[in-house]
């Protein structure tokens, strides 16, 4: 029972105070988020606000500038010295500056190396080189919890706005050749996944097509079952529907609903509102690199705080 | 003038002679060409890799150097330098043909990596991004789908560029080896006409490089009823 709760509630990625630049253009300006077994949570928010960027830098195709992020118990990217106090007071600079607090008479206390830690977090104080303690405590923190992105990635599902088929393979090659070319599948298992996916949604004459003679829906349908087919824990949705004819729209709608009902873990950006309240657990709106509001449906259309996204409602809602 | 260029011909076996130098024309521009595609496809993803540490940054630099020479220089000056200069020097004592098909190979690198890096290029970007979302890594992504692509899309090019190779082997003949054109200038030199051999020489490899267009094209239709099945 007990360890039922735990699995429940255990967390598939987590984003640390996440930064990402590209040039001069900041994008994202330190985001934070959970996600947890089972939750489908729906991202919407104005264009350019950072919405893809932050999905993106769920499974790493867009390398953040700063922040970590983590799957399950794993750490993908490097590790963020800011985001641990522990490392921050082995570095030179913490050591340099508490010296110097204790000369100008301080006493030496847990109080004062918090808030040491605290005004080189603040101010971001850490250069380049930060002595040997530091690097080694940061190496060792890296390989304890290091997981190579692609073991990652194999497990973390995503659908792309343009579906991104394999031109140059059938839709069959599709859906195998990642289980078959990673060994998670002998060839003859991943064509019976594959089949059994077809069938679910009604393509298994289309298993020797190429993807270009598929209508927009079908492709799409296609691309979320080729990631299906990796057995992922969770899968990202990029605006899967926005490319697509509108009398395209429902069937991928309906297929990403079956998925939530069967309790996969959904991170989808979309901007169908209908969508949104029938299948969300909980609801994010982003804007201008951040998130600045979240909560669960009802009261995120209901009774929303943020002044830009009561706004944004106005617009969209009507 | 038939006469004697059938007696020198036929009579006596200059035929045979003709034919070492075909296949060897020929194997010296499979060869070459088959090196240049692998190494120009190696060549194109280590420039178009997107990766920042020493080591490939020095790999991309000597890259950027080697076809920057190889475009630079005449592929005679190429063939002097390598055929009795560097090779010598680095011991390398190899068979003519397998000598031959290694210059061009080199030669042909460098200009097939800029023909792969443009194909590369223009495969969309999602392609390498559904690879690696699914857990492919950059180079496996490369192989099983950016590639094969970019390949149909730069096969008419890379055509041309087998065209070319084959034509330009007939300068093999300042380094001694039996290629076609070699083997007509024998008989001509041999028999004093010059006029026929010559003349046959042009239509042979008028002829090869006609089949080969005509292969080319064959394949460019089967690729795209492949993808349009
Ligand atoms: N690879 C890139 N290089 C440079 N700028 C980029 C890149 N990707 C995104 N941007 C910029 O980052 C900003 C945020 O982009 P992002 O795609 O995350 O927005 P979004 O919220 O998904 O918007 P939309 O609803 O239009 O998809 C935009 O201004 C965009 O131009
Ligand atoms: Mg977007």
């Amino acid at each position: 029972m007990q360890e039922n709760k735990i699995t429940a509630d255990s967390t598939v990625i987590t984003i640390k105070d996440l930064y990402k630049s590209f040039g001069r253009l900041e994008v994202l300006k330190g985001v934070n988020l959970e996600i947890k077994k089972g939750e489908k949570v729906v991202v919407i928010g104005p264009s350019g606000s950072g919405k893809s960027t932050m999905l993106r830098c769920l499974n790493l195709l867009e390398e953040p500038t700063c922040g970590e992020v983590w799957f399950h118990e794993n750490l993908l990217t490097p590790v963020d010295p800011y985001l641990h106090s522990d490392l921050i007071e082995r570095s030179n600079t913490f050591q340099k500056m508490l010296c110097e607090r204790l000369a100008q008479g301080e006493e030496e206390h847990e109080a004062l190396r918090d808030q040491i830690a605290f005004e080189i977090k603040e101010k971001s104080l850490l250069k380049k080189h930060e002595g040997k303690a530091f690097k080694k405590a940061i190496k060792e923190l890296y390989s304890t919890y290091t997981l190579n992105i692609n073991k990652a990635r194999a497990k973390i599902g995503m659908v792309f706005q343009h579906f991104n088929l394999f031109n140059n393979l059938t839709v069959l090659q599709n859906l195998t050749v990642a289980p078959i070319q990673l060994k998670l599948k002998t060839k003859e298992q991943a064509n019976e996944k594959a089949f059994a996916l077809l069938k679910r949604i009604g393509l298994e004459d289309k298993a020797n097509a190429y993807p270009s003679t598929l209508s927009g829906g079908q492709k799409q349908r296609i691309a979320i079952i080729r990631a299906l087919a990796m057995e992922p824990e969770v899968m990202l949705f990029d605006e899967p529907t926005s490319a697509l004819d509108p009398e395209m729209v429902g069937e991928v709608l309906e297929l990403m609903k079956d998925l939530a009902d069967e309790g996969m873990t959904m991170v989808v950006v979309t901007h169908e509102m209908g969508f949104a309240k029938e299948v969300a657990s909980r609801i994010i709106f982003m804007n201008d690199g951040l998130i600045q509001e979240e909560n669960d449906p009802e009261n995120f259309f209901e009774n929303p705080k943020n002044e830009r996204l009561k706004e944004f409602l106005s617009k969209v809602l009507k | 003038m038939w006469n004697t260029f059938i007696e020198k011909f036929i009579i006596e076996e200059g035929y045979k002679l003709t034919l070492t130098g075909l296949s060897n024309t020929a194997l010296i521009a499979v060869f070459g060409l088959l090196i240049g595609f692998l190494l120009g496809t190696v060549i194109a993803i280590v420039k178009l890799v997107p990766v920042k540490n020493i080591f490939v940054t020095v790999l991309k630099k000597i890259c950027d150097g080697y076809v920057a020479v190889f475009r630079g220089t005449p592929i005679v000056v190429q063939l002097l330098l390598l055929h009795f200069a560097v090779f010598p020097a680095l011991g390398l004592l190899l068979e003519d043909v397998v000598e031959a098909s290694i210059i061009f190979g080199l030669n042909s690198a460098a200009y097939i990596s800029e023909i792969m890096r443009g194909g590369i290029n223009s495969v969309d970007k999602g392609q390498m991004e559904a690879g690696r979302s699914l857990g492919f890594g950059y180079t496996r992504t490369m192989i099983k789908i950016v590639i094969p692509q970019a390949f149909k899309n730069i096969l008419p090019t890379l055509g041309n560029e087998f065209i070319s190779l084959i034509k330009e082997t007939s300068v093999l003949s300042l380094i001694a080896v039996t290629d076609l054109t070699k083997s007509f200038k024998a008989i001509a030199e041999s028999t004093y006409e010059y006029f026929i051999p010559y003349i046959m020489l042009a239509i042979c490899y008028f002829v090869i490089v006609y089949l080969i267009s005509l292969l080319v094209k064959f394949m460019e239709r089967r690729f795209n009823t492949d993808a349009r099945k």
